[in-house]
């Protein structure tokens, strides 16, 4: 058991530490894949890479960073890019509200870097772990919770910063801009899995095209609005 | 207009996508605890991920120069619809990148 009063990390068990280490490891693969595909795309897309270092590191969100690449390229409004990056990212309000159990009675510093560290592989591994536990919030749980985000956050990070320092090595024509629409729909795909969120991704997808035109991006948000609509209206036809 | 080239722009862009990263990650984990998220409002932040990527992807995918480009021509459509059949078969995000790829290549190259 770690004694020490640490301001921005819960105490934790050293045990279940290495337990949540070897249960993101086999994953770490994958996150290594994602993480070179999200750097070779930024600086493709012509990011610098001074600016693309700062944007890595301090975002660590890939399906929102690869998916305001084409609006800061162009030079959106940034009300525009942070509301895209804020709808790509609310599946983890979702997470927050379905783990905040083991987490609330912390110090809010810690509460706060738990949550940012908080991703979709950590998220479904620990949810996996620890869903029976009655007992919420224990040094056992947040050494696994640390232990995967811990490498999450490395092979993220290394991943990414060797992509951004190797990604302008590559010449524009192999497209390896396609490899960011790959990874999104990577994220995508699994999302799809009822009637109401395909309907939502047809109609969206037909407006997005058509709308693509439109100045500021805006195609985007009209887009999203109207397929979310029509989601939500086909999740409470099919449930009625 | 290049939003990459200014600095200015990109380093308060950076900085509004990190206050974002934190506000949807670690929403729930300093709200009040009484408060609790409505079954309707949990849909809606569902779908919403759903729609916002695909309206990153299709664009992306299926448009060229600001115009719809549905064509046989379309080697990035052929490519992600492959890909896409691979991932949803065997939930291998490796083998969908390296095939979505190598047949954007093999289009790019004999076609």
């Amino acid at each position: 058991m770690r004694r020490a009063r640490h301001r921005w990390i819960a105490p934790f068990t050293k045990e279940s530490y290495r337990e949540g280490i070897a249960a993101m490891m086999p994953l770490a693969l994958a996150i290594s894949v994602w993480g070179v595909v999200t750097g070779v795309a930024i600086v493709n897309a012509g990011m610098t890479v001074p600016i693309a270092l700062v944007f890595t590191l301090m975002v660590f969100a890939g399906s929102a960073q690869l998916a305001t690449l084409p609006l800061l390229a162009v030079g959106a409004p940034l009300w525009v890019v942070w509301i895209t990056a804020a709808l790509v990212n609310l599946r983890f309000v979702i997470f927050s509200a379905a783990s905040r159990n083991y987490f609330i009675g912390l110090p809010w510093r810690q509460r706060l870097l738990a949550g940012y560290l908080n991703g979709d592989l950590g998220f479904a591994l620990f949810q996996r772990r620890f869903a029976d536990d009655t007992e919420r919030g224990t040094a056992e749980q947040h050494g696994y919770f640390y232990g995967g985000a811990m490498v999450n956050w490395v092979a993220w990070q290394i991943a990414s910063i060797a992509g951004i320092l190797l990604g302008g090595l590559a010449p524009t024509q192999w497209g390896l801009e396609l490899a960011a629409s790959l990874a999104l729909l990577a994220v995508l795909i699994p999302m799809a899995n009822k009637f109401p969120a395909v309907a939502g991704i047809v109609v969206t997808a037909v407006l997005s095209v058509l709308t693509v035109g439109m100045p500021m991006k805006l195609g985007l948000l009209v887009s999203v609005l109207v397929g979310g609509a029509v989601a939500m209206a086909a999740d409470a036809w099919s449930t009625s | 207009m290049n939003g990459f080239d200014d600095t200015l722009y990109m380093l308060v862009a950076i900085a509004g996508l990190t206050v974002v990263t934190f506000a949807t990650r670690s929403s729930f984990f300093v709200l009040p605890p009484s408060l609790e998220l409505p079954p309707m409002v949990e849909r809606a932040l569902r779908y919403a991920p759903v729609c916002a990527l695909t309206a990153i992807v299709a664009p992306a995918v299926l448009t060229r120069d600001h115009a719809p480009f549905i064509s046989w021509h379309n080697h990035q459509m052929w490519a992600v619809l492959a890909a896409g059949l691979v991932f949803a078969r065997w939930r291998n995000m490796t083998a969908m990148i390296v095939v979505g790829m190598a047949l954007f290549t093999v289009l790019r190259l004999w076609t």
